[in-house]
């Protein structure tokens, strides 16, 4: 399954060396423990992110479907009673560099943690990441429709796109972050 | 309810019209550029890496990307009177109809 690299004596699996993969010289830095600490810490720093993106757009999709009733004080109406407008730039911003992060991530994803899944035949696991790619793209062209209707002033008559793109966003979100999760738990980091 | 600007039809445009080029973009492979990351090599079109796999998916992104630009500055600059059919709700519809569109088309992986 998994073949010693002649060039780059590194761990490799076996397709990927029949693809010349570990062939190219130039890239042989990305195989040293130097180039392994800095995707390991790419991946994580990824995570981290995302993690943030994913509590910003959860308090503002919440606080849009369920706003905070008077006199409520507990701690889901706490949550819901966050001014959804002023997450609308750190959810964008968080958004660009998660998909910036993870654009540069995927580049290693495709030349070996995703030999992993289809040798290990894990589908269901593989096609949510291929759907996860796809979403992030559409969430990207989201972006600038989803800054201006919250940038509107919030005229009521916009309300229902707002909280729809919202929404809709949230969805893209938490996806992208269980496919992305599944995905580095089937192999596991650094391995 | 009927969308009021330039800057708002451009980006209710922007959406939709990406999202429906993407998935045919997908669907096709009208892929602008190619990456060959074990090479690092990036080729014009479709053109598959020298070695290894080939990455499409910035491509897409690019395709899409541009052809909705040129789309939506079309729409924006068109007189309100051409526009009044475009209604906000196509900056959420379409690309949810595309997470459907895309769900369908790689619903394989799910099935086996």
């Amino acid at each position: 399954m998994f073949t010693r690299c002649p060039r780059t004596n590194c761990w490799k699996p076996s397709s990927a060396i029949e693809f010349g993969i570990c062939v190219n010289e130039k890239r042989k830095k990305l195989h040293g423990m130097g180039g392994v600490r800095m995707w390991i810490a790419l991946v994580i720093t990824h995570g981290l992110v995302a993690f943030l993106l994913l509590g910003a757009i959860t308090h503002q999709v919440v606080s849009v479907w369920a706003p905070m009733r008077a006199g409520a004080s507990n701690f889901v109406a706490r949550f819901r009673a966050v001014g959804s407008a002023n997450y609308v730039n750190a959810i964008i911003v968080l958004y660009l560099v998660t998909a910036l992060m993870g654009s540069i991530i995927y580049t290693k994803y495709r030349i070996s943690a995703r030999f992993t899944l289809e040798q290990g035949g894990y589908w269901k696991s593989f096609g949510a990441f291929e759907l996860k790619e796809h979403f992030i793209a559409l969430g990207l062209a989201l972006l600038p429709a989803y800054w201006y209707f919250w940038r509107l002033s919030l005229t009521p008559s916009d309300a229902r796109t707002r909280k729809l793109l919202t929404t809709l966003l949230a969805f893209v979100i938490w996806w992208a972050f269980l496919a992305g999760h599944i995905a580095n738990n089937v192999r596991g980091i650094g391995t | 309810m009927k969308v009021h600007g330039r800057f708002a039809s451009f980006v209710v445009t922007f959406a939709a019209v990406f999202a429906i080029v993407y998935y045919l973009a997908v669907a096709y492979n009208w892929a602008l550029f190619s990456y060959g990351p074990a090479i690092g090599q990036w080729t014009l079109f479709t053109q598959a890496a020298a070695a290894g796999p080939t990455m499409y998916w910035y491509g897409w992104i690019a395709t899409a990307a541009l052809a909705a630009a040129c789309v939506a500055a079309l729409v924006a600059f068109l007189p309100q009177q051409l526009t009044y059919w475009l209604w906000p709700g196509f900056a959420w519809l379409v690309p949810a109809g595309s997470i459907a569109a895309f769900v369908y088309l790689l619903r394989g992986y799910f099935m086996r």
